[in-house]
């Protein structure tokens, strides 16, 4: 199967390059995988899913998403391939004024599907993450794990190639948290998504087979 | 009441800017009339012994734009009145050649100061009367009057450019979160601006027509009965249609700077 991600002696670094935090990585990720990237907190767990859509470009390098160069990608290609990947937030990133349905439809809106289109995908998309009553609402009048499952349903949306969930289960109680896992699974069971996970903690009632990366001392190393 | 607010506080200056522009284009339009009449009614008195043409004028300085030679009789019967005719042949003989000498243009004295010794250059001409105290003065408050306002347009002009500043401060702490949001999932820079153009734009034809509503008042209903000569006669100055165009196109390019200036400051994912 082909690599979905790709990475080659990557180095991450802030402040001009002069602050590493990602040292020499190296490693592939297929299609289809379901992936967690665990280590301690300052560790650049989040540093390396940021570059993985393009918000970091690499210091030093290849990495590879979606066959695009991500280091030397024009912004407007970025662009596009944002549009074919789920992003998840620890703290949600939904917009306030919009209603859960309009949130749920932004990777549609983006990509100009028709409104009649948008709101049938809306409705499918919050039953799936049984949000069904709550379309009209507003983000804020919804609970921390309803906030997060509007946040997988919008990541859903397009059916992406790749979801990127970033501490997806951070500020959520032990009910909430396993539904957004159960929501992951089957995202990547059922259709295919290669799902990369940032996590301070692999889930205890986690089923499928998945590969596990920790990121120690700036190195990427998987743990077999 | 929040929604009306935020409207108002970007309407307003960009008002404050398209008022002091039209008030510009207004003054600009009076004050060269005005400027063509004050020209037109001015002239420099030459004397000549022999008599000149236009062209032997305009060779000694290009500013020359008309000449009038005055009849030397109507002077001769004003100053010889009883005299008899005989002698009056003889003052007429004697007398030199008067000239109105009129410019192209109306300007300072030091340049009126250029065009006299230019005359007086020329062996022919034996005195040029500028009549510059009176010319000066009335050259000074007209200067005077066009720079205040021009001074005090520009200031209102700055004022307001910070307020719309503010605004946009606002506007980027409002739109900052969607705007990003959108980024984040590959929305082109269009899309993500999208709401805050049409706002924008709203608010430029808003701004555009209560401009050019209060000079239509002024036109039709102020000025023309003020009973204020200048302000009757100047009527047609106060408010061209062409210039609904030139505030139109002035409010939507503050607009596009002002929204391009938010989206661009707002890009890059909140940390």
């Amino acid at each position: 199967m082909s690599n979905v991600i790709s990475a080659s002696h990557l180095t991450l670094a802030y402040d001009n390059g002069a602050k590493e935090i990602i040292k020499d990585a190296s490693f592939n990720i297929k299609k289809g995988e379901f992936v967690f990237i665990t280590g301690p907190s300052g560790s650049g767990k989040s540093t390396l899913l940021k570059s993985l859509y393009g918000q970091i470009r690499p210091k030093e390098g290849n990495l590879v998403v979606g066959g695009l160069d991500l280091a030397n990608a024009k912004q407007s290609k970025l662009q596009e391939l944002r549009t074919h990947m789920g992003i998840i937030f620890q703290d949600y990133k939904l917009v306030n004024e919009w209603t859960v349905a309009k949130n749920v439809v932004l990777p549609l809106m983006i990509a100009g599907y028709s409104v009649d289109v948008q709101n049938t995908q809306a409705h499918r998309l919050l039953k799936h993450v049984k949000l069904a009553e709550h379309a009209d609402k507003f983000p804020l009048e919804l609970s921390g794990g309803e906030q997060q499952r509007v946040g997988v349903a919008r990541a859903l949306a397009k059916n992406p190639v790749v979801i990127l969930a970033d501490e997806p289960t951070g500020n959520l109680d032990e009910y909430s948290s396993n539904v957004i896992w159960d929501l992951m699974e089957n995202a990547c069971q059922q259709l295919e998504t290669t799902v990369l996970v940032v996590t301070h903690k692999i889930p205890t009632i986690f089923s499928l087979p998945y590969r596990h990366f920790i990121i120690e001392s700036k190195g990427v190393y998987e743990v077999h | 009441m929040k929604f009306i607010k935020n409207h108002l506080m970007f309407i307003l200056p960009l008002m404050a800017i398209l008022l002091g522009l039209e008030f510009y284009l207004v003054f600009d339009r009076t004050t060269d009339s005005y400027e063509k009449g004050l020209k037109e009614g001015y002239t420099m008195l030459v004397v000549t012994k022999k008599p000149m043409e236009l062209a032997a004028f305009q060779a000694l300085n290009a500013h020359i734009s008309s000449s009038e030679k005055i009849k030397r009789k109507n002077i001769v019967s004003e100053i010889a009145k009883g005299v008899s005719a005989g002698s009056r042949k003889e003052i007429l003989a004697a007398l030199p050649y008067f000239y109105n000498v009129g410019l192209d243009s109306y300007m300072h004295t030091s340049r009126l100061e250029k065009i006299k010794n230019d005359l007086e250059a020329d062996k022919n001409i034996k005195k040029v009367e500028t009549f510059g105290s009176s010319y000066s003065s009335a050259y000074r408050l007209f200067s005077f009057i066009k720079f205040t306002l021009k001074l005090f347009i520009g200031f209102m002009a700055v004022v307001s450019l910070f307020l719309i500043i503010k605004q946009m401060e606002i506007w980027k702490y409002a739109h900052k979160e969607r705007m990003q949001v959108m980024e984040i999932f590959g929305a082109p820079l269009m899309l993500r601006s999208g709401v805050l153009f049409k706002v924008a734009t709203a608010d430029a034809f808003i701004a555009t027509l209560l401009t050019s509503a209060i000079f239509l008042y002024i036109k039709f209903q102020w000025a023309a009965n003020s009973g204020i000569d200048i302000m009757m006669q100047k009527q047609e100055e106060l408010f061209r249609l062409g210039d609904m165009g030139i505030l139109l196109g002035s409010a939507l390019l503050i607009v596009i700077i002002a929204v391009y200036s938010v989206v661009y400051s707002s890009k890059g994912v909140q940390e």
